[in-house]
């Protein structure tokens, strides 16, 4: 019996092609802008994720508060400021860490006639192997360039091919801003990150940029490699205590781990879930509301089919079925439909994505099965709910007076 | 007694006018009767139709069918009594367009549960009785008017009904096709299916045995046509 309904709910529905179509485009792109959408986030995630855990692991990230002009007033006087002291002082309390202080510095990089402007990073040793960023010829700064305040220099690939073209960098002298430096390194690719293109970096060792370039010892950042990742949370705890009672009891820094940030990532990722979910979802559900629309206007028109079924022995629950049946079959049909167009929707917007964005080279649509068979429970749902109105109000019609219907 | 009607009333009321479609109508049908039910139209006879086939309930009354106290039953048990005992011909067909002779005799056999095999098997059989056995994959909109009737009265016997209801049989036909339709009823009769056919044109009703004229609601005549049951009485 279900098997002779469904039969000819598909007899119906190819009766009038263009209308059973058109219906169903609601469902379609219900579904398929489902699909699309939760692929999108779910990229989004495994690219910041990853982005996240490239800039290498078990990493803490130290940076100065800004204060507010009331609490700069409150503290005046106090040591606040982050310093190339602080760096020092955390190697000498935890000798487990590995400490990289980072400041940097706009200035003018010269190489005979051609020259480069933009940012030079002071830093130490530790950076190479805390950001896994290694150079690919010469080598990176050592503990003797710092304590010399030696004016040594690392090239990232791209400025030392601005700088040098085909030509070997090694040894070669260049002037950033007044001084004579002598490149004793050029780092591998290693592409861009967060819209900062690694391979436009130079390095110089920290003590050297503080002297010639800062005049004093404020640095910008620290980044720290604790050993053990299940410390992190105790170590960044300790070290944020240390720091505050270098600075006079002063809470003015930050100190973050990968955890803070990939949790930050999460809640923004939901956020958008909710968001971008709650537009697909009101999508299906205008889907829902056209194929109640189809289905209202079914059971006007088939009136006299409704009461002669009724007059054979169709019980309420006979043409309640049949006109549910026929509702869930569009919803059915236009989600596979949509899920289909959905997966095409989500590898075309990643595309578009990964060569639009920059950064997103590696970005793509993650389509998990979920998401299609939220999407698909959803679409039939949607037939089902949406149908069963019509369905009841066939399945309530007088029989003679649906007989005589004109 | 097949039909027993007692005191049937049926009243319409559309906004503040009642409109007694139905007036104290008393009649008895027995099994194996071929009954012709004349009247104008407003005559009540549709109504009575509708009442007869358990389609709808009267005002007040009381209907027993084939034992069965009509009136005192939910719709829920009418729709089986429609399918097991009525089988019913309208005068447009009342065919499902897209679909086979087959399936639209297969309705009231789906309907009542039957399996696939049994629905085939019963449908072609009624099918082959109204002549059509070589049209059982035409769609209705395939075949003649007459055809259509056939198939509709095929239909209307499949589920083996005590009572065969024809609402104008002959009305949308030519003369010919009309003649071959009371023909299959004359024919059915014979065999001792109990018939109640609605018309309004008294050369129809001829074809009957018994004839009950209908005016405002009202019986105002009964006739027999003895000489038309003789013959079967002779047979059996």
């Amino acid at each position: 019996m279900l098997g002779a309904i469904f039969r000819d709910a598909l007899k119906n529905l190819s009766g009038n092609l263009l209308r059973s179509g058109l219906t169903m485009l609601g469902v379609i792109i219900g579904v398929a802008s489902v699909i699309a959408m939760m692929a999108i986030v779910e990229g989004g995630q495994v690219w910041l994720v990853s982005s996240i855990e490239r800039l290498g692991t078990n990493l803490l990230f130290v940076w100065k508060k800004r204060l507010t002009m009331e609490e700069k007033r409150m503290f005046a006087g106090r040591n606040l400021k982050l310093r190339y002291d602080d760096a020092l002082a955390i190697r000498e309390r935890f000798p487990d860490l590995k400490v990289a202080p980072i400041i940097e510095i706009d200035a003018q990089v010269k190489a005979g006639e051609r020259n480069y402007s933009g940012r030079i990073t002071g830093t130490s040793p530790e950076f190479s192997d805390i950001r896994n960023f290694h150079p690919a010829l010469g080598r990176f700064f050592q503990t003797t360039d710092i304590h010399t305040w030696n004016r040594s220099v690392v090239l990232g690939k791209t400025i030392a091919e601005v700088l040098y073209g085909s030509q070997s960098a090694i040894g070669q002298q260049l002037k950033i801003g007044e001084h004579r430096f002598t490149v004793i390194g050029v780092m591998e690719p290693k592409g861009e990150i967060y819209g900062q293109d690694r391979d436009e970096m130079v390095f110089i060792p920290i003590t050297t940029a503080l002297r010639f370039f800062k005049g004093n010892d404020k640095i910008r950042s620290m980044i720290i490699h604790v050993p053990n990742r299940n410390q992190m949370e105790e170590v960044t705890h300790k070290l944020h205590q240390f720091l505050i009672q270098r600075h006079d009891g002063v809470d003015d820094i930050r100190v973050r781990n990968q955890g803070d940030f990939l949790g930050a990532v999460d809640q923004t990722i939901w956020t958008f879930r909710i968001v971008l979910g709650g537009i697909a979802i009101v999508a299906l559900l205008v889907g829902g509301i056209g194929i109640m629309n189809i289905m209202l206007v079914t059971v006007t028109e088939r009136t006299r089919e409704i009461g002669l079924r009724k007059a054979v022995g169709a019980k309420r629950k006979d043409i309640l079925q049949q006109f549910l049946i026929e509702s869930t079959t569009i919803s059915v049909i236009g989600g596979c439909f949509g899920v289909i167009l959905g997966i095409f929707a989500a590898y075309g917007f990643g595309n578009f994505v990964a060569q639009s964005m920059p950064g997103g080279g590696d970005w793509g649509a993650v389509i998990k099965p979920t998401a299609i068979v939220i999407a698909f429970v959803f679409a039939v749902a949607v037939g089902i709910g949406f149908g069963l109105f019509p369905a009841m109000k066939a399945s309530k019609l007088d029989p003679a007076e649906a007989l005589r219907y004109q | 007694m097949l039909i027993t009607l007692s005191h049937i009333n049926k009243i319409y009321t559309t906004g503040a006018v009642e409109i007694h479609a139905l007036d104290d109508l008393n009649i008895e049908i027995e099994q194996g009767e071929f009954v012709a039910i004349i009247g104008q139209s407003g005559s009540g006879k549709t109504t009575l139709l509708d009442i007869v086939g358990c389609l709808s309930h009267p005002t007040n009354g009381d209907y027993w069918l084939n034992e069965a106290h009509i009136n005192k039953l939910p719709d829920s048990e009418l729709t089986t009594i429609r399918n097991q005992q009525i089988g019913f011909i309208f005068q447009t067909f009342h065919l499902l367009p897209r679909k086979s002779a087959l399936e639209n005799v297969q309705l009231p056999l789906m309907y009542a549960r039957a399996t696939r095999t049994h629905q085939q098997d019963r449908a072609r059989e009624v099918l082959t009785m109204v002549g059509l056995q070589d049209r059982c994959t035409h769609h209705s909109n395939q075949l003649s008017g007459g055809q259509q009737q056939r198939v509709a009265i095929a239909r209307a016997l499949a589920n083996k009904p005590a009572l065969l209801l024809a609402d104008e049989p002959t009305g949308n036909l030519d003369s010919q096709s009309g003649n071959e339709i009371l023909s299959i009823f004359e024919e059915l009769h014979r065999q001792g299916q109990t018939i109640v056919m609605i018309t309004h044109d008294p050369l129809i009703a001829q074809r009957a045995n018994r004839r009950i004229t209908l005016l405002d609601g009202r019986m105002i005549a009964d006739e027999s046509t003895e000489s038309r049951t003789q013959p079967v009485l002779q047979e059996l």
